[in-house]
């Protein structure tokens, strides 16, 4: 074979390495490369104080973490509670995002300033908001509790995000609702359904006036236009929203953390990882758990490239 | 009334009420954390179920309080240094990466443009405890610094394909103009595509430096030393140490929401663009 | 100024070949259209000449130099795109220096001659606006005038006029052709419109699928088609094209097609009885008598453009087109004779031509 000159295109090719080397470097020392030492701390015992000796590098593999996560007493009602969580909260931001933007479509005055104000909540740092609605539900200092008890809806104080099981008395029927777990889930909704609110207004305002006017032509009411040409064309980005944000939802720690801290009945897996590395002081079994984060969410994300991104 | 008359007026009514709802949802917790942080600790504990905001009996003794007693002076001056040089960096990697991805041919690009995506999706609860770890044991993880390569991390991928989005919706003709008129690719993409990517880079620059700004976790976790947090991680710091004086947590947590806010009204816009355009992770 | 010569250029996209071995040779000043329809890669080999697409195979070569290794700003050559891609940053003067500028030009000069072409091309008077405030045509001269101002070796115009309206389009294809005249340049130009490509090209260079047709001047290319697609492509409205076979019948050749006979004269070939095409342009058939037996087709329907008729009639069981004068009064409906000069029709045997000896260029009568 004969030497040949680089090419203007070799030199290209050679100048987009060069590109993206620094990208490349960053994210492979930073979450490539993570995912793998996580993977290999899963399969050893390690503790909190052992960080410092040899004993992280000795190729000793065991299973014990996974067997300990999984035989877990608590282990059922954790994943319980994460799906309960992670179902419920995307559920409800996507139906919260998608009565926003309804009601937000259209042309009228101050439309563009109420979409900003919508989308506050996900704009807002996570600390900051989650903090002001820990006070507003304090019950000692909190606002709605005071309200409640002053206008006689309440007999007493109720503790929305310190108490497990909150009995209810429906029509004679009790009825117990899960109390933190529900406070939870109902800021999960206010926080993200500005995120749904954004996709689907941008859909919404993608729907071509024609099919409107077709239908109105047609003999179509409003609600029956809503019904058989808005939801319809709504469909696709309704359910790559749930999927995204159930992947989100079930990974999310800060919101959880910083509310309750996984106390009365909201314990969720990204807690346990957590818990186990500073409450245990376990990491083995904490990054068995994240482990176990990681492969759900290689098979959603497996699902929704295989399938539901190339249908779009 | 025709049936069509009658939903209509069904629909204007439930419209107006449900934007006033929804206002009120919405905005109430942003006036609650305002307005508490105006009062002295008295009012609070006296009457927290005071909704109106008195202008005569503002007070302002909780952010100088927050400020210079609780040291976040320093928390502000750290995080506007961490969310300012993850910005520039970010923004700088992502557009030579994002124009190569693009425009360049190479072997793996394919992959490359795919392997992007998926990486933005890997969640920061399964990066933190290995890196704790490897952090720990290599004795720098309590560093501002590393911070920012975390950061830089977290935000590369997504600013990396945002940008190559916007980029492939410049015509590629007016590069192989420069091309021929005698550009290398570096001037290009300076004298180029950089000027015409100017609202693409603004909210790519907007959305990272929220990420940034907003973070709670690695900050959390890998910051030790009170002198080296950011805001988030001061807060959390305040929340736990005082009790009973809320109105110290809401003034802080106004200094933390407060800039991220106005930026926000103020390039609007681009944020939005950026949002959808990115598919924000969060 | 410079000559420019491909060799054997081929270039893939994935599965499919876009070029196919394509040979050319392109004179000192000379003006060469490549024209086909989209997708024929007429605009890929244009990229490729610019260095702005690697070929797979196959070598350019600007005057006998081979320019391979060269990157697109070292080739020395200029390029108008369809869309103009004039930088929408700057305004038309800084359009029009970029590139002197990119080359370290002293500022006075780049002034200088950004100044002469603006007035050669008569935009002296924009040159402090930015494009998005130009019309179709003024933004079509700045792109030529970025191209003009460098004096590069050779121009390459990539559709330049496809954005254009029909009249503005007429009016700078003559402005072209004086300015190529004046400048005399050599001119690589792609087009898919026929009209420009014999109108503009000294040298027209015929595409589909990849591969060249037909190379030649647009006369000869118009009276002799190299195949049945130049044929087709090249001319409107289009050549008839029937299927048929040879008879030979007391000294005489006539063409046997689907319901119909035609006499094409003496000629002696030795096909034997394989089928054939032959093609027959519409402004050479004229309605009347005179052939022997006399052609008849039955009108169906007459196109008035104006200047002239198109009369589309049926023979036998295949469609015609016949161009006629614009007084020419006939009526659907109605069945007259054909005459067609049997000089005039063109053979093709497996969609190739079979040269013989007479031709519309040199008919001898």
């Amino acid at each position: 074979m004969t030497r040949r000159e680089p090419t203007f295109f070799d030199q290209e090719a050679r100048l987009a390495f060069w590109m993206l080397f620094p990208t490349f470097t960053v994210v492979l020392a930073f979450v490539i490369f993570p995912v793998i030492w996580n993977l290999w701390l899963s399969l050893k015992a390690v503790s909190l104080g052992d960080l410092r000796g040899v004993s992280l590098f000795e190729f000793n593999m065991t299973l014990e973490n996974y067997r300990k996560v999984f035989g877990d007493p608590e282990f059922g009602t954790v994943l319980l509670t994460t799906l309960i969580y992670t179902t419920a909260g995307s559920v409800l931001s996507i139906l919260l995002g998608l009565m926003a933007a309804l009601l937000v479509h259209g042309e009228f005055p101050g439309r563009s300033m109420l979409r900003g104000l919508f989308i506050s909540p996900y704009i807002a740092p996570v600390v900051a908001v989650t903090f002001t609605w820990s006070f507003i539900l304090d019950p000692q200092l909190g606002v709605l509790n005071w309200l409640a008890v002053d206008k006689g809806l309440l007999a007493q104080p109720i503790p929305f995000l310190s108490q497990r099981w909150w009995d209810l008395d429906l029509l004679g029927v009790r009825v117990r609702v899960p109390m933190a777990l529900t406070s939870v889930i109902l800021f999960e909704g206010w926080r993200y359904f500005p995120f749904a609110f954004l996709f689907i207004l941008a859909r919404l305002q993608a729907i071509p006036d024609e099919l409107y006017q077709a239908a109105s032509v047609d003999g179509a009411t409003p609600f029956q236009r809503f019904f058989h040409i808005t939801l319809p064309q709504l469909s696709a980005v309704l359910s790559t929203l749930f999927l995204f944000r159930f992947i989100w939802t079930f990974n999310k720690f800060d919101d959880i953390f910083l509310l309750t801290r996984g106390q009365a009945g909201t314990k969720v897996l990204t807690i346990r990882v957590y818990d186990y590395a500073f409450g245990e002081f376990n990491i083995g079994a904490s990054s068995a758990v994240a482990m176990i984060l990681f492969g759900v969410l290689s098979v959603f994300l497996l699902v929704y490239f295989r399938w539901i991104a190339k249908e779009e | 009334m025709s049936r069509e008359r009658l939903e209509k007026t069904i629909i204007q009514i439930l419209r107006v009420m449900g934007l006033l709802v929804f206002i009120a949802i919405v905005a109430f917790p942003f006036y609650w954390m305002m307005v508490s942080s105006f009062r002295s600790l008295g009012e609070i504990l006296l009457k927290p179920a005071n909704l109106g905001l008195d202008i005569r009996k503002i007070n302002l003794h909780a952010y100088y309080e927050v400020l210079f007693q609780h040291g976040f002076l320093r928390y502000i001056c750290n995080s506007v240094y961490v969310s300012v040089v993850t910005v520039v960096l970010s923004v700088t990697l992502a557009t030579v990466g994002g124009y190569a991805v693009t425009r360049l041919r190479f072997r793996g690009r394919e992959f490359m443009s795919y392997s992007i995506l998926l990486i933005y999706m890997f969640p920061a609860i399964v990066l933190v405890i290995p890196l704790y770890v490897m952090f720990s044991r290599m004795g720098f993880r309590d560093s501002i610094n590393l911070l920012i390569l975390v950061y830089l991390a977290q935000t590369l991928p997504v600013a990396l394909y945002m940008l190559r989005s916007y980029f492939q919706t410049l015509p590629p003709e007016i590069e192989h103009a420069g091309l021929i008129d005698g550009c290398s690719r570096f001037s290009v993409i300076w004298r180029i595509i950089i000027p015409l990517s100017a609202p693409g880079l603004a909210s790519v620059a907007l959305y990272t430096f929220m990420i940034a700004w907003n973070e709670f976790l690695f900050a959390f976790m890998f910051l030790d030393t009170p002198e080296k947090f950011t805001l988030s991680r001061g807060v959390v710091q305040l929340a736990g140490s005082v009790h009973l004086s809320k109105q110290l947590v809401m003034a802080a947590s106004v200094m933390v929401t407060l800039p991220i806010l106005v930026f926000f009204l103020l390039f609007e816009r681009y944020l939005v663009r950026g949002l959808t355009a990115g598919a924000m992770k969060g | 100024m410079a000559s420019l010569t491909l060799k054997a250029i081929t270039k893939r996209f994935g599965q499919i070949l876009a070029l196919h071995g394509v040979d050319l040779h392109v004179d000192h000043g000379e003006f060469c259209v490549l024209v086909g329809p989209s997708g024929c890669g007429k605009s890929t080999l244009l990229n490729i000449i610019a260095g702005l697409i690697q070929q797979d195979e196959g070598s350019v070569l600007i005057d006998g130099q081979s320019v391979d290794r060269l990157a697109p700003r070292e080739r020395d050559v200029a390029m108008v795109f369809q869309n103009y891609a004039l930088y929408p940053h700057m305004t038309v003067a800084q359009n029009l220096g970029f590139g002197l500028r990119m080359r370290d030009v002293p500022k006075q000069i780049i002034r200088e001659q950004v100044l002469e072409t603006a007035r050669i091309l008569g935009i002296e008077d924009l040159l402090d606006r930015k494009p998005r405030g130009l019309s179709g045509g003024q933004r079509q001269r700045v792109a030529m005038g970025r191209a003009l101002v460098r004096r590069p070796r050779l121009f390459l115009l990539d559709e330049p006029l496809s954005n254009l309206d029909a009249r503005l389009r007429a009016s700078v294809r003559l402005e072209l052709r004086h300015l190529h005249r004046e400048i005399q340049s050599t001119i690589v130009y792609v087009t898919h419109d026929q009209v420009e490509a014999m109108t503009l090209g000294d040298k027209v260079v015929v595409m589909r699928r990849g591969k060249v047709h037909q190379i030649g001047w647009p006369e000869t290319i118009y009276a002799h088609p190299a195949d049945t697609f130049v044929a087709t492509f090249i001319g409107s409205p289009e050549m008839n094209l029937y299927r048929g076979r040879l008879l030979h019948k007391d000294d005489r050749t006539h063409f046997q097609g689907a319901g119909f006979s035609l006499d094409i004269g003496g000629l002696q070939l030795n096909l034997g009885e394989s089928e054939l095409e032959v093609g027959i342009r519409p402004e050479d058939i004229a309605i009347g008598h005179g052939g022997t037996p006399a052609l008849k087709a039955k009108i169906e329907m007459i196109s008035d453009i104006g200047s002239e008729k198109y009369i589309h009639a049926r023979l036998g069981q295949e469609s015609m087109t016949i161009r006629a004068p614009r007084e020419a009064a006939f009526q659907p409906g109605q069945v007259v004779p054909l005459t067609v000069d049997p000089d005039r029709v063109h053979i093709f045997h497996e969609g190739r031509r079979i040269s013989w000896p007479a031709g519309s260029c040199s008919s001898s009568k």
